[in-house]
């Protein structure tokens, strides 16, 4: 797909937003803290907003134009839309709801069949419910399938994982892969969650403050944040991709080259995972012999040193690269230099498993 | 010593008489086509006696109603017998003080720019004639007057479904200045004091019924004397003219 | 109760009702103005539909009588033009009970329409619905406990009205006149044993409208 946001400006509050990206990928995710205009780019795409001055266009067809005060109404937009709150319509039926955007006596055929949406979400009980008995789970599924049975051609979605807990979200992602598969919508998701935009998206546009600080496919950008201000948003030092080689008792044994690590078991099922481990939960060991409870010791050389203010942090090879951030008297007290070998120890806890 | 008590003791005495008494309030509930006239009068009253006059205009059935439900009025100057019957009967009105010497004659109007031609009572259901004002004929003086005369003639039911009732007769020949109406029946002094209406047709004296305005004092006046005094002013020679320039008839 | 007093009853329930009728429209547009746009003025157009509500009822009487009598601007059109009056016929009954009852209407479903959440229209938008579908098949229905109980107040208040009405309908026995007119007149004449009877039910009548918007109105959301 291609999605041109040019010269996007538009005052808020306390910023101004200034976009100009062209999206190309599959999924693209807009990643950033709250607040920093993530919600209002959406809504000056889908066009329930307008900008000062804006220039959107979806493949040859121009949508806002404002040098020419030119804008496609909201409804002839064929953009869909799942806001945070899903915004299910209460006084309609479950089958009410999903058939509202479909175009009645088949002026054009709908991208998606009914039964085919509805099967993909597997919300067929649910059809005959009123809105309001649904649970969280369930009420996001029926929000995407609605969205998709009005033969959207580009797909946003609002932080679709934010209200749910930790289960809920494994279970939804696979249907948004799903979507992103089977039916092969181009989608942009708003998220906060750099979790959340490592296993969904392709791209990530990271906006913060209403500017666009790097765009680039996700693992680049978390692997190379191109400024301390991205770096902090990211904040995972190491992340590697990794694969599951086993599972028991709760535990998963993950291998990254030939490095094996033991970390708690993801909630989903998927074998290929990114292994997200925080600078700060890595501790640095002279003595390998010390007995402690830490499953996962490392040996490793020290490869680069960076202080960072108050700490200082530690670029490792243990096998691929990872990263410690320590205090810089610890640094002095262990004669930390490059080139020296170390052991570096990490709590199965602290691995954090995204599924790829 | 006792002597000059005594002067000055005949000295106030004396000036007793020169002392004003506080002047009195009259209420007199008047009926409207009155309103000019008794304002008139009035003024010319309070300069000579000192009292003072206020006034309650309205139909005289909603003034009489009034009046029963314990206003308090002092005079009651009504435009038809009937209503002054109605409070004598129920003991509301002072034995004695019942005068009344004033008629009045009905008129047909009609808006000043009007073309309307109506020559005589039947000319009242003419087509072009669509809508006639009076006062409410069922309760109101003026109104049942104007009934009575149209009845004479047998006109009433077919001029009935035409009439706009109005709550008094001065209401009715605002009606006829709106231009809301084609045609309103009022008193001769009303259209005399209106430049914005025309005398259409002056209903003769022998068609139309005898209109009399009784006036009398009210029982449960607080100011009887006050009362008495102007009523008999309003019987005078003084009144009498004044009434008789806005073009009542005097049955003295 | 008289057949003459069971028509004035009768006559006054229609007009009531066709006057909320009519108002509805114009009032609910109006609403729905108010809740959802703004505009330079809006304030002075807010200030003009509630004076009805704050002026004595003649007062507003005695402003459509200069408008539609047969010498004002639009009366003066009307009865010029096409040889329409409206003063002094049933007409102007509901011309009184309409500009009186409106600005209720337009408070209640103001709010109604407030309390929809602005999402939900703009979702539905997205889905391809213009403005007048998202208008009745979201923002309505959403609105409509608010919006019934302004209508059922609204036919309530033009079930009363007397100022206005007594003003540019007069109360011409069998064509303007109402519940509150009559009553008054039969006062007038004394006749209270028939002012009695139509006050009781024009009690009965205002009692069960008021009663039925508490009602709706307190009836929890699904």
């Amino acid at each position: 797909m291609n999605l041109l946001l040019n010269k996007i400006s538009l005052p808020l509050a306390h910023f101004t937003l200034q976009v100009d990206a062209e999206i190309r990928s599959r999924v693209t995710a807009i990643f950033g803290p709250s607040g920093a205009g993530k919600t209002t780019l959406l809504d000056l795409i889908a066009g329930l907003r307008r900008a000062q001055s804006a220039f959107i266009q979806i493949h040859d067809r121009v949508l806002t134009d404002t040098a020419k005060q030119f804008s496609v109404p909201t409804h002839q937009r064929g953009i869909g839309y799942v806001p945070q709150d899903l915004a299910l319509f209460p006084h309609l039926s479950v089958r009410q709801n999903l058939l509202y955007g479909c175009k009645s006596g088949g002026a054009a055929d709908p991208l998606f069949s009914f039964d085919h949406v509805i099967e993909v979400l597997e919300i067929q009980p649910l059809i005959v419910r009123g809105v309001t008995e649904l649970s969280g789970g369930e009420k996001q599924r029926v929000a995407l399938a609605r969205a998709l049975l009005a033969s959207p051609r580009l797909l946003l979605l609002d932080e679709p994982l934010a209200s749910l807990d930790a289960p809920l979200k494994a279970k939804i992602i696979p249907y948004l892969t799903r979507i992103r598969d089977e039916f092969r919508i181009p989608m942009l998701c708003v998220t906060h969650d750099r979790f959340e935009a490592l296993a969904l998206a392709d791209e990530i546009i990271v906006l913060v403050n209403g500017q666009v600080l790097q765009t680039g496919p996700v693992l680049d950008v978390f692997n190379r944040p191109a400024n301390a201000d991205v770096a902090k948003i990211v904040g995972v030092e190491t992340l590697q991709p990794g694969s599951i080689a086993d599972l028991n008792e709760g535990l998963a044994t993950v291998k990254i080259h030939d490095v094996t690590l033991t970390a708690l078991a993801p909630a989903t099922g998927t074998r290929e995972v990114f292994v997200c481990i925080r600078g700060e939960d890595v501790i640095l060991q002279r003595d390998a012999a010390v007995a402690s409870s830490v499953r996962n010791r490392l040996s490793a050389r020290v490869v680069a040193l960076r202080t960072e203010g108050a700490l200082v942090r530690v670029e490792l090879d243990a096998g691929f690269p990872l990263f410690a951030l320590v205090t810089r008297p610890a640094c002095v007290e262990l004669a930390l230099h490059e080139g020296e070998p170390i052991t570096a120890l990490i709590k199965t806890p602290a691995i954090h498993l995204v599924s790829r | 010593m006792k002597k000059q008590i005594l002067c000055v003791t005949a000295g106030l005495v004396l000036l007793i008489p020169t002392l004003s008494l506080p002047a009195a309030e009259v209420t007199v509930f008047a009926a409207a086509s009155l309103t000019d006239s008794l304002k008139e009068i009035a003024a010319a009253y309070e300069k000579e006696s000192g009292d003072k006059i206020t006034f309650n205009l309205g139909a005289s059935s909603t003034l009489a109603r009034q009046i029963e439900e314990g206003a308090p009025a002092d005079i009651f100057f009504s435009a038809d017998d009937a209503k002054m019957d109605g409070l004598e009967k129920k003991g509301l009105i002072e034995a004695g003080t019942r005068k009344s010497r004033l008629g009045n004659s009905l008129v047909v109007v009609v808006a000043a720019d009007s073309t309307l031609q109506i020559n005589s009572a039947s000319g009242l259901t003419n087509a072009s004639v669509k809508k006639i004002a009076l006062a409410d004929p069922k309760v109101v003086p003026a109104g049942i007057y104007a009934r009575e005369w149209l009845e004479n003639f047998q006109l009433w039911p077919s001029i009935e479904p035409k009439v706009v009732p109005t709550e008094n007769v001065r209401a009715a020949l605002a009606a006829v200045e709106a231009g809301n109406v084609e045609a309103g029946i009022v008193y001769k002094t009303d259209a005399g004091i209106s430049r914005k209406v025309k005398v259409a047709y002056e209903v003769p004296a022998k068609d139309a019924p005898v209109i009399s305005y009784p006036m009398a004092v009210v029982k449960e006046s607080k100011q009887r004397e006050a009362a008495k005094k102007f009523l008999n002013y309003l019987d005078s020679k003084e009144a009498g003219d004044i009434f008789k320039k806005f073009g009542f008839i005097l049955r003295d | 109760m008289t057949s003459a007093e069971w028509q004035i009853v009768w006559f006054t329930a229609w007009v009531s009702a066709l006057s909320t009728l009519v108002i509805l429209p114009f009032g609910l547009a109006l609403a729905w103005a108010l809740a959802r746009r703004d505009w330079p003025g809006k304030s002075i157009v807010e200030t003009f539909v509630s004076l009805p509500l704050v002026m004595p009822p003649v007062a507003t009487g005695l402003i459509l009588l200069k408008l539609f009598g047969r010498r004002g601007t639009i009366g003066g059109f009307l009865h010029d033009q096409l040889n329409f009056d409206i003063i002094f016929t049933w007409r102007a009954v509901l011309l009184a009970l309409s500009v009186m009852s409106l600005p209720l209407l337009v408070l209640f479903a103001r709010v109604a329409f407030e309390e929809v959440n602005p999402r939900l229209e703009q979702i539905a938008r997205t889905l391809g619905a213009g403005s007048w579908r998202v208008f009745f098949t979201i923002t309505v229905p959403l609105a409509a406990r608010g919006i019934i109980a302004g209508m059922i107040l609204a036919f309530a208040r033009a079930l009363g009205e007397f100022g206005a009405t007594i003003m540019v309908a007069g109360n011409i026995p069998g064509k303007t006149s109402t519940l509150s007119l009559a009553i008054f007149q039969n006062v007038q004449l004394g006749e209270d044993a028939h002012a009695f009877r139509l006050l009781g039910v024009s009690v009965v009548l205002a009692f069960a409208a008021v009663w039925f918007s508490q009602f709706l109105l307190r009836r929890k959301r699904k």
